[in-house]
């Protein structure tokens, strides 16, 4: 008797709970987007969230929480409650904070991918005044003038940073680098001549491409790109980088861990369904971004896969601070 | 031909009644602490992206022009600047208000925000490219003297002591380096709490300090009916505009540069003009701080120019000059624009189209700014009993809308004691949110100067000593430190019994 009226309630619970997660969402979702407006992660989440606002039926009211490498905004999203409710709208930076010593955590272990929407593609520029106009050029440079050239950078285990352990793991870099708060800022010094040299993503400074503002150095890929006719990638020079090529930062939508599953689920339709969108299908091909569109298992073997790439080369370069060995990353 | 969508929201009635309703929507969002234009812009990003561009953009130019502006209402009214930019006008705004003038206040205001909007507006037109071009030059070590430059106001923020003054600001700068270190996720002053990871809330702190302090010391005049307000001269006189013109546009250049500058917006605009005037003005009628009306027009004029400013960077180079613009851009992006160097090349219309929004957005902050003050200065005669309940709520509710938390809100009340007994012993309360505002632009951009010289200072003041701007800037910080040492009143003595060695016989 008591067994089935425990048997009951709970089946009336879990009625209750579906209903009550039917209706989701109930109120406005926040979304925090891990670095500054007008930067790259910017762009995509603030193109894509209206579309997936349209398929979900509520509002996602988007908020930049920037620093720490956007460990400020995942730290934050991990303080809030696993109820769908608080989005963290970020880039791939989260996969690298175990080795660079920035939080025992990464995607894969304390939150639920939402959706992966779409990689970049590294390369370098640089003030369009500077002496050098290859990747081998810059190489000779840096060696006649060791630290002068003052690189840009995000903080350890941002873009720039992984972009330069992946360079120096076959070529000396010898430069200085300045922290900036995300891309967007870091290529306006550029321009400013603050710095020389920028480790960025393809589709943050190809308008000031386009413009002849920057010039590039190095397509850090190991096929050339559409938006860039003429600019051979760097293995072409370079054949040793091909090892870790193609490679590239990639955006997504995550929700804490613990979160409900259909909650998940009905968030990765919208985000999923709101990326085919045909303005946002068009705006990722003008910023040069290549299309992902993975969710559950599947984004997370993608991040594992990234996570070990990524963690090893930062490793040998020896800027990280934990071995991946510590926390079972495997050698790729 | 281009030139022609300058008209367009003149001439296209919907387009004119969304600049319209953005303006007049703007005033009150930025008249109500903790509602910020940033905020409503973003949201406006995703209630528009299925409208046509030109409709999402006239609302949220009006929103802009109109938020700026409103900030100021409820700074002179009840000292609670809606906005971090209308700062520096409750110094001087609040004052006039208790002396009943708060109708003149906010027609003076209102006024002078349109005029400086237009001279912002103009240097967007005339000069956008060159002006663009100066403000990316600006180096790390730039906006480390600029931010230095901006933490002497201290001096003019001190009232009668000038230590006390200093430690406020040094409180300030505390405050603002709470939580994880931006360039490397340190924690800083944290003491273990997640809480205090993202630092103390700006706007909480503003609102204490300003907001609630001030209604717990009129507490203590409780009884004490309210001050009459005169509103019979709301629309200030010809002659007092014309004498306020010099000023109005030394003001309008520093919130046209500020606000261009892609690291700074009106906030520090504002109180820098402040001090302009401060330094400027040989004998205003009143002391600064006591309701000088060059004291209330300086930094509305800076701030509204501001907002053009923020534009140039923006349209010319697709460089945010402040958060709003920040969020402009990803709106042009939803709407299939590519904003960057090249907009100007591909669509020079859309640089039209806005700048003739931004001048219809002034026309109507001048219209609807000017004909509701009747009703508004009421606000200020309510009986004490009711207004200070009033104030209290409007501080929680600003406070708990910034991030949707009630530690929010504990922060706010908080400083709001803190601030009360700081005024009770003579400690202003200006230079600790001067402290705030300038502690992240300070600390980052030493540290990203230093580091870009290989930590070497020597290499620093080479670099200072040998770029112009910089030495500009540094010559402007040693100026400022030196003459409000008393050596410079002494060595000003000095000169003169030099250069007027005959004393009349």
């Amino acid at each position: 008797m008591k067994k089935k009226l425990f048997g009951a309630v709970s089946a009336a619970a879990l009625v209750f709970a579906g209903a009550a997660m039917a209706e989701y969402p109930e109120k406005e979702i926040q979304g925090i987007i891990q670095w500054g407006a007008g930067g790259s992660t910017d762009a995509v989440m603030r193109a894509v969230t209206p579309h997936a606002e349209e398929v979900l039926g509520g509002k996602v009211v988007m908020q930049n929480m920037t620093g720490g490498v956007g460990a400020i905004a995942a730290k934050f999203t991990m303080t809030q409650p696993a109820d769908g409710y608080t989005l963290l709208m970020g880039a791939e930076n989260p996969m690298l904070y175990k080795v660079m010593g920035l939080g025992d955590f990464d995607y894969n272990s304390a939150f639920e991918p939402v959706a992966l929407l779409a990689r970049g593609v590294p390369i370098l520029v640089a003030n369009p005044d500077a002496p050098y106009n290859t990747f081998a050029e810059l190489v000779d440079y840096m060696a006649a003038h060791p630290e002068e050239v003052k690189f840009g950078s995000t903080g350890p285990g941002g873009l720039p940073s992984v972009v330069t352990a992946m360079l120096d793991a076959e070529v000396d870099v010898s430069a200085t680098f300045v922290p900036y708060d995300g891309d967007g800022p870091a290529l306006t010094a550029l321009q400013g001549g603050a710095i020389d040299v920028m480790p960025a993503v393809l589709g943050a400074a190809l308008e000031a491409i386009k413009a002849e503002r920057i010039k590039v150095i190095a397509l850090v890929d190991n096929t050339p790109n559409e938006a860039l006719p003429g600019v051979a990638p760097i293995t072409e020079d370079f054949p040793g980088y091909g090892k870790y090529l193609p490679w590239g930062p990639f955006f997504g939508v995550f929700v804490k861990a613990g979160t409900p599953e259909d909650v998940v689920a009905k968030l990765s339709t919208a985000y999923l369904e709101g990326a085919q969108a045909t303005d946002f299908v068009e705006l990722l091909e003008n910023r040069a971004y290549l299309p992902i569109n993975l969710s559950g298992q599947d984004a997370k073997d993608y991040m594992a896969k990234w996570q070990s790439v990524t963690s090893w080369l930062v490793q040998d370069a020896g800027i990280a601070k934990r071995s991946p060995e510590e926390f079972g990353i495997p050698r790729p | 031909m281009d030139f022609q969508s300058f008209f367009m929201t003149f001439l296209d009635l919907r387009l004119m009644a969304l600049v319209g309703a953005g303006t007049a929507a703007g005033i009150y969002i930025g008249a109500i602490p903790g509602l910020s234009v940033t905020m409503a812009v973003s949201i406006l990003i995703s209630f528009t992206f299925s409208w046509e561009m030109y409709d999402a953009l006239a609302l949220m130019i009006g929103i802009y022009m109109g938020g700026v502006y409103g900030g100021s209402r409820t700074a002179i009214l009840l000292n609670i600047p809606g906005a971090p930019s209308a700062i520096a006008t409750a110094l001087d705004g609040y004052p006039l208000a208790k002396k009943g003038q708060a109708g003149e206040a906010i027609g003076l205001s209102t006024t002078m925000s349109a005029l400086g909007g237009l001279i912002g507006i103009a240097v967007l037109g005339f000069a956008a490219p060159a002006v663009s071009e100066f403000a990316i030059r600006f180096q790390p070590r730039d906006y480390m003297l600029l931010a230095i430059l901006g933490i002497l106001l201290v001096g003019s923020l001190s009232g009668e002591s000038l230590i006390k003054g200093v430690f406020a600001g040094a409180l300030g700068l505390t405050i603002g380096c709470v939580g994880l270190d931006p360039l490397t996720a340190q924690e800083r002053f944290t003491f273990g709490h997640i809480e205090l990871w993202g630092g103390i809330s700006f706007v909480a702190v503003m609102i204490g300090l300003f907001g609630v302090s001030e209604a717990l010391m009129q507490l203590q005049h409780i009884n004490t009916p309210a001050v009459k307000q005169k509103i019979s001269r709301v629309i200030p006189s010809w002659k007092s505009v014309v004498k306020f013109l010099p000023l109005s546009i030394q003001s309008s250049s520093i919130g046209v540069i500020i606000g261009a500058l892609p690291g700074t917006g009106g906030d520090i605009a504002a109180l820098m003009a402040y001090d302009h005037a401060k330094r400027v003005t040989k004998d205003p009628e009143v002391p600064f701080g006591k309701g000088a009306r060059a004291g209330l027009v300086a930094p509305e004029t800076a701030n509204n120019a501001a907002v053009g400013g923020a534009f140039i960077p923006m349209l010319t180079l697709g460089i945010p000059g402040d958060s709003v613009t920040a969020i402009i851009i990803g709106a042009m992006f939803i709407h299939g624009l590519n904003p960057g160097p090249m907009l100007m090349i591909e669509r020079p219309e859309m640089f039209w189209f806005i700048l003739g929004a931004l001048v219809l957005a002034t026309g109507f902050m001048l219209f609807f700014g000017l004909t509701g003050i009747r009703l508004f200065v009421k606000v200020v005669e309510l009986p004490r009993a009711m207004l200070f309940p009033l104030i209290l709520l409007l501080s929680i509710i600003g406070a708990f809308a910034v991030n949707n938390s009630l530690t929010d809100v504990y922060w706010m009340l908080g400083f709001g004691v803190l601030g009360y007994f700081m005024k009770l012993y003579g400690y202003q309360l200006g230079p600790v949110i001067l402290g705030v505002i300038l502690s992240r632009l300070i600390d980052d951009n030493w540290r990203r100067a230093i580091i870009s010289e290989r930590e070497d200072l020597g290499r620093l003041f080479h670099g200072i000593f040998t770029s112009p701007l910089s030495l500009v800037l540094f010559m402007a910080v040693v100026m400022i430190f030196f003459t409000s040492t008393p050596l410079w009143p002494m060595l000003k003595k000095r000169l003169r019994r030099k250069a007027d060695p005959a004393p009349k016989a």
